[in-house]
């Protein structure tokens, strides 16, 4: 089952007076598990389109379908609540809650979801070991540095086992040591939490590592690739 | 403290109000109610009675009917009031009276002649209550006993009582005293003891001259036993058909410094109408002469 | 986490503002809570004295609140003594009870006639035991030692006068009336109008010698400080008290002071009721404490109906009496309350600043949460329970910080004197023990602070993820 179709979707900003399309008509559809890439220009609608799939914006016209769930009938609570369990966030710049520890903000999701005591401390722990910052479990983000952040937010990402993980430039802020870093954790953690990675990024390093490029270019998809072939879903 | 001075608010808004304005002052000069009564026994001319067992209510009565003429009349009251010695006021009064035929009480119709500030108000006095009438405002005012405490009003009851009606007499004895021109009269001194329960003073001693019933002096006690007023009877004429005082000397208990005169004038038998005795009646007066 | 952890994590990052906000709240709170302790202990302070003065309850004629000051004496309480008899063994009153006493009240003129002066007062017979016990009633705990009336220990004929009636009386020399200086113009009696030609002549001497020739005989002796009462009786005739003023008292209200004249009661019953059955104008009824006055004029409506009902009486609260008290606590009331309002006006202002300013700085992180998938009421809440903590702990520290002031105020040996009042007392902020005004206080300040939070988080919740997100 494909964890994302857009069906002639379009987006529209109105700045002012002026109308710029951000999306035009787009068809797509990705494929689990795997990491796709949506690569463009700035002003391409790369970033749109990751807002609109991450259900943090809605379409102007076209139909959204995320782990086979329409997405364009449902409320805004029910959407939030849909975000909390189908689909995981990595922003460029972490984005960690500076007032809880990098073991509080990897539980946070999970108190959103009410999962147990006993529950949350085993994700957790799996989690933090996986990213392998168990020993930082205490620290607050101020005392991480930036590979470290992202590490945490990826697991935070994966904390209720969503099908859907989205990273806007993941690695922009990580110098490339870092970065490559980076993206060899988050390939590692597709394949280990069965999730579909889905990126926004100029980084060739990240388009080098994709399983499906696409390519937008004003607002439309121009040219998509498929480097691997799809893994059999176990 | 708080209660006190609370409840004087109210007490302060009315004496603001009622003691100052028929005080000393306004309802001075005139009260003079010169009320004259009628005895309701017959006026026995006093027999010299040595022998004759004498009997006090009798001589009481005697000497009512020198001080009050026998049917409805008028007269002219002269007023000099004098303190520490000094004149500081006089008031000339028309006076009517008349008995209630049947409760013999006085009622007296009273017109202010002078000083010329005072002329043409009117006091209608019908046993304890008191009438004031102003014709420049047309308001009639009843002036309560409280507020005759004081001032020429208290002075009106002096003159006004039909002590045979109103007291019960006892003889004391007989003494010789001074009367009111200093001349010595043998007088039986009677104690009156008030048996109406509305008159103004408690108990009365009076000397009435042994040979011919005229009154020559009395005192007005209150019930504690303070002397109110002493009066002096003096000036003996003959008026409407007998010898009577044409001069009253009051001297007040209180303050032995206030000292009144007054002086009777114009006697005349008169017609006196229910009507003027009426308290409705009083903006409609007119006097005659 | 819960939400009040993350909330307390969250005022906890920017020490300062939350400081700051803090303050202003215990200052707010301060403010109102020794405000409201000074009101409420001027309003105890005036209630004791009405309660001292009159108890907290009067019997009287029917009609003798309306009517009795044209008239005191028409609207008296003939059977008193079997009322207040009745009312002392009462099973039900008897145990409120602390003084039953009666009351005359009348109008009248004290004349000192020896120099001349007289005046119209307004005089008031009391039993002086059953007054002196009235005056021990501290119910709301005021330091000092009871007043004792200036009759105690003062035999029957005695009385104690204003110190406006002593100067009028010319009695200010034996009396030790301080400020009592030589009027200008003596009046001779009654006023100088003028009009008349006969001004001034002398008294004929032979009339003279009539008025000096019964000079009072009854006492030789030259007393100083006699008085005579004059009143009128029941029957209207005019009745004399001969007393001895043994003080003159300043009563802090200039009215009362130039009208004033305290007597033992069986003096003044003879005064006006002479041999006949005495009566008084007021039975007044003081209670153990002012909160028992509805449970007392029941179970006296109750007699008044039954056992008492052929006497015409009706009952009255100190504070129909005096209706100075109920108007003075209005105003305060309604001083307090504007206080009050102002105060809660600042607080919102200052809660809801510090809640915007720290949106504003979250805005990221807002989107953050709604991406990650808390909801908008789930943001409301972060926020409202930020400012909850806040007043909270504003609301608390106020309170404690309002009783250490009061504290120290009170022990600070600072007075004042009181309008209606000659002495000064000390100043006492009455905070400890009013519950009501340091709970409503702190509710007061804590929904303030809710509500001032409510708008900015509603905003907050209500922000587009995106826009959030893509936040500078």
């Amino acid at each position: 089952m494909d964890p994302l179709i857009l069906t002639n979707v379009t987006k529209t900003y109105r700045l002012d007076k002026v109308e710029v399309p951000a999306l035009r008509e787009v068809n797509l559809r990705i494929h689990p598990h795997c990491f796709t890439v949506l690569s463009g220009s700035s002003g391409s609608g790369k970033t749109t389109l990751l807002n609109l799939v991450g259900c943090i914006d809605r379409p102007d016209s076209g139909e959204i379908c995320v782990a086979g769930e329409p997405i364009g009938q449902l409320s805004d609570d029910a959407l939030t609540d849909f975000r909390l369990r189908h689909i995981g966030f990595i922003f460029q710049n972490f984005n960690l809650l500076p007032v809880l520890t990098a073991y509080e903000n990897i539980e946070y999701p999970l108190l959103l979801t009410r999962t147990r005591a006993a529950a949350r401390k085993n994700r957790v722990s799996e989690l933090l070991d996986a990213v392998g910052l168990t020993h930082h479990a205490q620290h607050w983000p101020g005392q991480l540095s930036g590979g470290q952040r992202q590490r945490v937010a990826i697991a935070r990402a994966l904390a209720t086992a969503p099908a859907l993980v989205l990273a806007d430039e993941p690695t922009a802020n990580l110098d490339s040591q870092t970065g490559a870093a980076i993206i060899a954790l988050m390939r590692t953690m597709q394949r280990d939490f069965q999730a579909t990675f889905v990126f926004s990024s100029h980084d060739p390093r990240v388009l080098a590592e994709a399983d499906d490029a696409v390519l937008l270019q004003d607002g439309r998809v121009t040219s998509r690739e498929q480097r691997r072939p799809q893994p059999v879903t176990p | 403290m708080c209660k006190r001075a609370a409840t004087l608010e109210r007490a302060c808004r009315a004496a603001r109000h009622g003691w100052r304005e028929h005080g000393r002052r306004a309802a001075a000069a005139a009260a003079m109610a010169l009320t004259v009564t009628v005895a309701v026994a017959v006026a026995n001319a006093a027999e010299t009675a040595a022998d004759v067992p004498v009997d006090a209510q009798q001589v009481l009565a005697a000497s009512d009917a020198i001080r009050n003429p026998s049917r409805p009349f008028a007269l002219t009251t002269t007023l000099i009031e004098y303190h520490k010695g000094r004149e500081t006021d006089t008031s000339t009064l028309q006076i009517y009276a008349k008995a209630d035929g049947a409760s013999g009480q006085y009622r007296n119709l009273i017109r202010f002649a002078a000083p010329s500030r005072d002329v043409n108000k009117l006091m209608l006095k019908n046993g304890n209550d008191l009438w004031f009438y102003d014709p420049s405002s047309q308001a009639s005012v009843r002036i309560s006993p409280r507020q005759r405490l004081l001032g020429q009003a208290a002075n009106g009851d002096v003159v006004t009582v039909n002590l045979a009606r109103d007291y019960r007499a006892q003889l004391v004895g007989e003494e010789d005293i001074d009367d009111g021109d200093g001349i010595p009269r043998r007088c039986r001194k009677l104690a009156l003891a008030a048996v109406s329960p509305d008159v103004t003073y408690n108990h009365i001693e009076i000397w009435i001259d042994a040979v011919n019933s005229h009154p020559v002096k009395a005192k007005f006690y209150a019930e504690s036993g303070q002397l109110l007023k002493t009066a002096y009877y003096r000036r003996y004429q003959r008026e409407l058909d007998a010898d009577r005082p044409t001069e009253t000397v009051i001297i007040d208990g209180l303050d032995r410094q206030w000292v009144t005169i007054m002086r009777y004038t114009h006697y005349a038998w008169r017609d006196v109408p229910e009507s003027w005795l009426q308290r409705d009646y009083l903006p409609r007066f007119k006097p005659e002469e | 986490m819960t939400t009040i952890a993350l909330a307390v994590r969250n005022l906890l990052r920017n020490r300062r503002r939350s400081l700051a906000t803090v303050l202003a709240m215990v200052i707010g709170s301060v403010s109102i809570l020794l405000f409201g302790g000074y009101v409420q202990n001027i309003i105890c302070g005036l209630q004791t004295d009405y309660v001292r003065g009159g108890g907290h309850l009067a019997l009287q004629h029917r009609d003798y609140f309306l009517y009795g000051s044209g008239d005191p004496t028409a609207y008296g309480i003939a059977g008193y003594a079997h009322v207040i008899d009745v009312i002392r063994h009462d099973p039900v009153l008897a145990p409120l009870l602390t003084v039953a006493t009666p009351t005359l009240d009348f109008g009248g003129i004290a004349g000192n006639f020896a120099a001349g002066a007289s005046r119209t007062i307004f005089a008031s017979g009391v039993v002086v035991d059953d007054q002196n016990a009235m005056q021990r009633w501290n119910d709301y705990g005021f330091p000092g030692a009871p007043e004792v009336l200036s009759l105690t220990g003062t035999g029957a004929d005695a009385a104690v006068i204003g110190t406006g009636v002593a100067r009028v009386l010319r009695l200010c020399g034996p009396l030790h009336v301080a400020n009592c200086p030589e009027p200008t113009a003596v009046p001779t009696g009654s006023d100088w109008q003028g009009g008349s030609e006969l001004h001034g002549q002398q008294l004929p001497e032979d009339i003279g010698r009539l008025a000096t020739r019964d000079a009072p005989s009854d006492d030789g002796a030259v007393d100083d400080t006699r008085i005579e009462l004059l009143a009128a009786t029941t029957t209207g005739a005019p009745n004399v008290a001969r007393l001895r003023v043994t003080k003159a008292v300043d009563l802090g209200v200039k009215e009362a002071d130039d009208n004033f004249v305290g007597l033992h009661l069986p003096t003044a019953q003879r005064l006006l009721y002479g041999s006949a059955i005495p009566q008084v104008t007021s039975i007044s009824l003081q209670l153990h404490h002012t909160d028992q006055i509805p449970q007392a004029r029941q179970r006296l409506d109750e007699l008044l109906a039954t056992t008492l009902h052929n006497v015409p009486l009706a009952v009255y609260d100190f504070r129909a009496l005096n209706p100075y008290y109920g108007q003075t606590v209005g105003m305060f009331t309604a001083i307090f309350g504007f206080i009050a309002v102002l105060i809660g006006a600042i607080v919102l202002f200052t809660v809801g600043n510090t809640m915007n300013a720290a949106i504003v700085e979250r805005t990221v992180e807002i989107g953050t949460l709604r991406a990650m998938g808390l909801r908008r009421a789930g943001i409301r809440r972060l926020f409202v329970w930020e400012a909850l903590l806040l007043g909270a702990v504003g609301a608390l520290a106020g309170m404690l910080v309002a009783l250490l002031v009061a504290a120290l105020i009170n022990h600070s040996g600072l007075t004042w004197t009181p309008p209606g009042r000659i002495d000064p007392i000390h100043l006492h902020v009455r905070v400890w023990g009013e519950w009501i005004m340091l709970s409503g206080t702190a509710l007061g300040l804590l929904t303030v602070a809710m509500l001032s939070a409510w708008w900015p988080a509603r905003r907050a919740a209500r922000l587009p993820v995106v826009e959030a997100l893509r936040h500078v």
